[in-house]
């Protein structure tokens, strides 16, 4: 063992050093989690924590790119989506540590690509609460419309950066108001159960069928006559776009530890979830389509509640989409705080690793929940969400997603190669192809999106790139030997030399 | 100091007493059996009917006093002991009123009578230990079910249940100076639980939020530990059990039958009374061995 003790680590070994997995097994502690979810339990579980995301927004986002072979933008999200759900499944189960992405790249690839990964899910979890927060905004106030023939002000109720010619305001109200009601939850250490979950999942599947049978009562073909007239360049900045709403999917790789016999229940369950995940987007699609003209998307009254208008267009009565408006209130409340939670669980992860500063670790012995950290969640997500329209988030989302990916399906490559007898409890099917399909689509998803995503991403990147060189490089727990010797990570380190 | 207890023969309960006379021959306290009998209709003239059942509520008194006195004499000849027997409208207000009146330094009672199937061992605080948790301005000690002790048994080590915060700190030093002063050893103890993971689990954070409670809590029971005065650095043992429930973190130490666990009311109160918290009350229905509830 050569002696490193007296020479400062090198800035190329920070960037490579790995968190051992040994030694987060060792500190697991507690007992194992119960298996205790089914192949269809799981697959559920899948539709509920994809559906709901971004099917409420993104046709009137995306249809405007695509056209009506907006349906194909679909197909090729979903199939980059459930690949990356299935590399994802792998390198959880292979790393039995909890966490996300971030601690993934951690174990697997060292410091440097896991703050890339942070990054990125920075964007997935909080830019999208965000995000989802401001869409919640509109189908509140359509609610509010609907209900009481009353809406709150437009400078109450639109952010004041303008997009296009979209209606501006002085802040988005309901979405502060409504991640500081989450905010609340969480510091209580409420936490959503699978119950409440299942009733979630049936109010959205609920609500968008109702969509569906009513916009199919008016669906007229000729609104598909020019199905390919935006051709592939269309489709995939549609897909791009499209690509936040199969978010979620990869909640289904993350219980791996629940689950009876990973290795067969794991993929069936992906792929099931995102056969009906792929089925009830573009139904919705579809009848949506059908059922108006492309150039009526973009119109000014459908920029928020979206779907709603379009039910009240159809029947021209306000009750359909008076049910539909409720239902996506009731379940993006919970889409909102789910997010925020993730967020606050990987920035505390991140505390843990000395990558941002320890109070974002800190327990509140009360609630036993992380009070700072969860504060300033809500607080930068209210800013976002309160001042920031959401075409400039959603793009935003899925960048972060994509890259994340991609990163993922790496670390399945990687980690074959250098951790070969590493205990796999779910392996992917198909080796090398599928990780390397997966990587090809997401690349190709990742090229439909506008320069200025790509710009804004590039400026985050180096954002977090340089707190981590001026901080976390210096902070991090392997740098100061909190977790010593990441070469011998299954012999017992000797204490005080 | 006195040591007050609830006691009441018609439930054949004698837990409350076994409890009350060890922890009052450890301290070396006088011990005061309060026996609340049923207060008579306050009617100015008084007669027939009322002056009977007045009559019959004294009988009850001088029975239930004279058989507490039997089994104090077995079991605690070598405390000084007496028994009352008073009226009252609530047992809850009259001990109150009884541990003000003596300046007791404790009041006893015992667990929500058995149920014919119930194995025992476990505190179910009644409807009178409930209120006296919620309003006694002295410590108040709760038996688990079918609490037994031998006539010269003592509390040999005290476990504090310990938080982290100042109100906890506060407790542990008490609970502390009256370790030393009874000679029973320390321990301190922080109990935590899992939280339930968010469903969806997108991010499974729960395990990683425990365990950096777990490495947080042992700090601060060590500077709470190392700040107090009269023991040698070791004497005091300190753990910290965690388990996905209550009664799992709390069988993550071991417990002795002469422990007591020492849990302080809530920190959210405002009053310098006993107000129990929700932590300190699931805390207590699951400990197996007598809790000593201090505000």
């Amino acid at each position: 063992m050569t002696d490193v003790s007296n020479r400062p680590t090198t800035f190329g070994e920070q960037l490579r050093r790995r968190k051992p997995i040994a030694a987060q097994k060792g500190g697991h502690g507690g007992p194992e989690l119960e298996r205790s979810f089914g192949t269809f339990q799981l697959m559920l579980f899948g539709v509920g924590a994809t559906v709901g995301t971004g099917i409420f927004f993104v046709l009137q986002e995306a249809v405007p790119d695509a056209g009506p072979a907006v349906v194909v933008a679909f197909l090729v999200a979903g199939v980059a989506a459930g690949l990356s759900a299935i590399c994802y499944a792998e390198v959880a189960s292979a790393i039995p540590v909890s966490g996300s992405t971030y601690s993934y790249a951690y174990h697997s690839m060292g410091e440097g690509v896991a703050m890339v990964v942070a990054a990125c899910v920075l964007l997935e979890y909080g830019v999208s609460s965000a995000a989802v927060s401001v869409g919640w905004s509109g189908y509140f106030n359509e609610l509010l419309e609907n209900l009481f023939g009353w809406h709150l002000p437009d400078a109450l109720s639109y952010s004041p950066i303008p997009y296009e010619d979209n209606v501006t305001g002085l802040v988005n109200l309901p979405a502060v108001v409504l991640v500081l009601m989450c905010l609340l939850l969480l510091l209580r250490g409420a936490s959503e159960s699978a119950r409440v979950n299942t009733i979630m999942v049936l109010i959205k599947l609920g609500v968008l069928l109702l969509f569906t049978v009513i916009a199919f009562t008016a669906f007229e073909g000729d609104h598909f006559s020019s199905f390919w007239d935006s051709g592939a360049a269309g489709i995939s900045a549609a897909a791009g776009t499209i690509f936040f709403s199969f978010i979620g999917l990869d909640a289904v790789s993350t219980a791996g530890e629940e689950v009876r016999d990973p290795q067969r229940a794991l993929p069936r369950a992906i792929m099931g979830a995102l056969v009906v995940v792929v089925a009830i987007y573009v139904l919705v699609a579809v009848s949506g389509v059908g059922a108006q003209p492309v150039a009526e998307f973009e119109s000014e009254e459908q920029q928020s509640a979206g779907l709603s208008v379009i039910l009240e267009n159809i029947t021209g009565s306000g009750v359909p989409g008076t049910i539909l408006a409720a239902g996506a209130v009731i379940s993006i409340f919970s889409v909102t705080l789910v997010t925020l939670y993730g967020q606050t669980r990987i920035l505390f992860a991140m505390g843990r690793d000395g990558m941002l500063p320890k109070r974002f670790a800190s327990v509140n012995p009360l609630t036993l929940t992380p009070t700072f950290n969860t504060i300033v969640v809500a607080v930068v997500v209210a800013l976002i969400g309160g001042f920031v329209p959401a075409d400039y988030l959603w793009d935003t989302v899925s960048i972060g997603t994509l890259i994340a990916f991609i990163v993922v399906a790496t670390a399945v490559l990687v980690l074959r190669r250098t951790q070969p007898d590493l205990e796999r409890p779910f392996r992917v099917p198909g080796y090398p192809v599928t990780p390397v399909l997966t990587i090809v689509a997401c690349v190709y998803v990742l090229s439909g999106l506008a320069a200025v995503t790509w710009l804004i991403f590039a400026v985050w990147l180096a954002v977090v790139m340089s707190f981590y060189l001026l901080w976390g490089r210096r902070h991090a727990a392997l740098e100061r030997g909190v977790v010593a010797d990441t070469e011998v990570p299954d012999q017992p380190t000797p204490g005080g030399h | 100091m006195t040591v007050v207890v609830g006691y009441s023969p018609a439930k054949g309960d004698p837990s409350p007493l076994h409890l009350a006379a060890t922890l009052a021959r450890s301290a070396r306290d006088d011990l005061l059996v309060v026996v609340v009998v049923p207060a008579a209709w306050p009617t100015p003239v008084a007669r027939g009917a009322d002056r009977d059942y007045e009559a019959w509520t004294r009988e009850e008194g001088a029975r239930s006093a004279s058989a507490a006195g039997e089994v104090l004499a077995g079991l605690c000849p070598d405390v000084s002991s007496s028994v009352l027997a008073t009226p009252g409208k609530s047992e809850a207000a009259t001990l109150i009123e009884q541990a003000e009146r003596v300046d007791a330094s404790l009041i006893v009672v015992g667990s929500r009578a058995e149920a014919p199937d119930d194995p025992g061992g476990t505190i179910v605080v009644s409807s009178t230990g409930d209120r006296l948790l919620h309003s006694s301005p002295v410590p108040v000690a709760i038996a688990p079910r079918g609490f037994r002790a031998a006539p010269d048994a003592r509390v040999t080590r005290a476990t504090c249940a310990f938080r982290g915060d100042e109100a906890s700190t506060s407790v542990l030093e008490r609970t502390a100076a009256i370790c030393r002063e009874v000679g029973a050893a320390l321990r301190v103890v922080t109990f935590g639980v899992r939280g339930r993971t968010m469903y969806p689990p997108e991010v499974v954070g729960e395990t990683e939020v425990l365990s950096a409670y777990v490495e947080q809590a042992s700090a601060r029971q060590r500077d709470a530990v190392d700040a107090l005065v009269g023991f040698e650095p070791g004497e005091v043992e300190t753990a910290v059990a965690t388990g996905p429930t209550w009664p799992s973190a709390l069988a993550g130490v071991t417990w002795e039958r002469s422990d007591v666990l020492v849990v302080g009311s809530s920190a959210a109160s405002m009053v310098s009374r006993l107000f129990l918290g929700s932590t300190a009350t699931r805390i207590i229905r699951a400990s197996p061995v007598p809790a000593v509830v201090v505000p």
